[in-house]
């Protein structure tokens, strides 16, 4: 796992968390505004991250053509 | 002209270099007959057309794909004259040729692996969700990896790709594949997937996958294989033997990672469908507030009907002390000192009376 990889793995975990968090018992009115914006700040961030990632594709040097 | 004398030695060795200078390699396609196996090692049999036969000799490591009599092949073979001056073929290499053949051969090795368990569902391992590090092996000029390439860019990013380039058809392409498969096996590093892809082609060219050394070295992979070669409909014995089986090259992209544009959607999506909830909370407070407020009201009301009713009873009883009340039933309300000679006041109802105290008796 790359460390940004991971990090676009936490930013999905911790999205899933936050929108777990309005359907349970803790939800209040006066803390989903907030919340909310975290959420919003959270897929902006995946979003970004995932469109900036390239892969690195590389052509081995070794030959296979024969025993070496 | 001088006639040649040789010793048949040196006839037969003589022949061997003519031969061999003219036909170094050679393939011959024709029907397989007598076909036998010497000691578990060697392989004996003829190749035959209507015009005529000859012997064939291998041995068993060399066979890569199961023949029996009646199966037609090409041999890549170098003639030889033995020592008791039988002509004969030492092959090197096998494989079956025509759609009959190849899917004869097919079953047959089908079978023999199945038996030994290599394409057990238990034996299949998981592919990482999303791999970092991962060894692809094809030809890099087809265009099975430029689909694959393309689908592995646009649905994920941050990879790191080792792209072994080998021949993926011919009868040099399963010892290729072997190689780099071994090659990616040996690494200080290991990768977490080693995928292996090929585009689709005619069965002769797909049979390279077919190859028995090659099924054994994907069943014994350390890491875990993707195979994905041809097209849907098309199987081959790699595809049995890898851990995760992909229809076509692009299909392998599609399995190997997810897709970024959907994570996306569907982080947008999560953080959509939380202003319905929120809106959604909002109401209910709106409503709780308005059914708490509409009770209290209620009560207020009830409360304030109670204090009215105490109150007009309280008047009533008021209204029944009041001295008018009195007066209006007809008694009189006397003021002043109850002496004889003395002025004293009485009221009624709708007059005042002054009078003087002529007499006062007690009861």
């Amino acid at each position: 796992m790359s460390k940004l990889n991971k990090t676009i793995q936490e930013k999905t975990a911790e999205l899933s968390e936050l929108v777990a968090w309005f359907d349970s018992d803790e939800f209040t009115l006066e803390t989903a505004l907030d919340k909310f914006k975290e959420a919003e700040a959270l897929a902006e961030g995946i979003e970004k991250d995932l469109t900036a990632l390239k892969n690195d594709i590389q052509i081995v040097k070794q030959k296979f053509d024969s025993e070496s | 002209m001088e006639k040649l004398r040789f010793s048949v030695s040196d006839f037969i060795a003589i022949t061997n270099q003519t031969l061999e200078y003219a036909y170094p390699s050679v393939e011959i396609e024709g029907e397989v007959a007598s076909f036998k196996v010497n000691q578990g090692k060697f392989i004996f049999f003829d190749i035959k057309d209507a015009g005529g036969s000859i012997s064939c000799f291998m041995t068993v490591w060399q066979l890569r794909v199961p023949i029996e009599d009646g199966m037609t092949v090409v041999v890549t073979a170098t003639p030889k004259l033995t020592q008791w001056g039988k002509f004969s073929l030492t092959v090197k290499a096998v494989r079956p040729s025509g759609e009959g053949a190849l899917k004869k051969s097919f079953e047959l090795l089908k079978a023999k692996l199945d038996k030994e368990g290599l394409f057990l569902e238990a034996r299949k391992r998981s592919l990482p969700t999303v791999p970092h590090h991962v060894a692809v092996i094809s030809s890099t000029q087809s265009a099975g990896y430029a689909d694959f390439v393309k689908i592995l860019n646009d649905r994920w990013g941050g990879l790191q790709v080792d792209v072994a380039h080998v021949q993926v058809q011919g009868t040099v392409a399963p010892d290729q594949i072997i190689r780099a498969l071994n090659y990616f096996n040996e690494r200080d590093e290991l990768p977490e997937v080693i995928v292996i892809i090929r585009g689709g082609g005619s069965a002769d060219d797909l049979s390279a996958f077919n190859d028995e050394q090659l099924v054994r070295a994907i069943a014994g992979s350390r890491v875990p294989t993707l195979v994905g070669v041809g097209h849907e409909i098309d199987e081959s014995l790699a595809d049995l033997a890898a851990d995760v089986r992909a229809a076509t090259p692009s299909n392998a992209a599609q399995i190997l990672v997810p897709d970024k544009n959907e994570i996306i959607r569907a982080a947008r999506y999560q953080v959509r469908s939380l202003l319905p909830r929120v809106e959604n909370a909002i109401d209910q407070q709106s409503i709780f507030v308005r059914t708490t407020l509409s009770t209290i009201l209620v009560q207020a009301e009830d409360r304030i009907q109670q204090r009215l009713e105490q109150l007009n009873g309280i008047r009533s009883v008021l209204a029944q002390l009041d001295p008018r009340t009195v007066l209006a039933r007809g008694y009189a309300l006397i003021r002043g000192t109850r002496r004889v000679g003395e002025m004293i006041e009485i009221e009624t109802n709708a007059t005042i009376i002054k009078a003087e105290v002529k007499d006062v008796q007690v009861k």
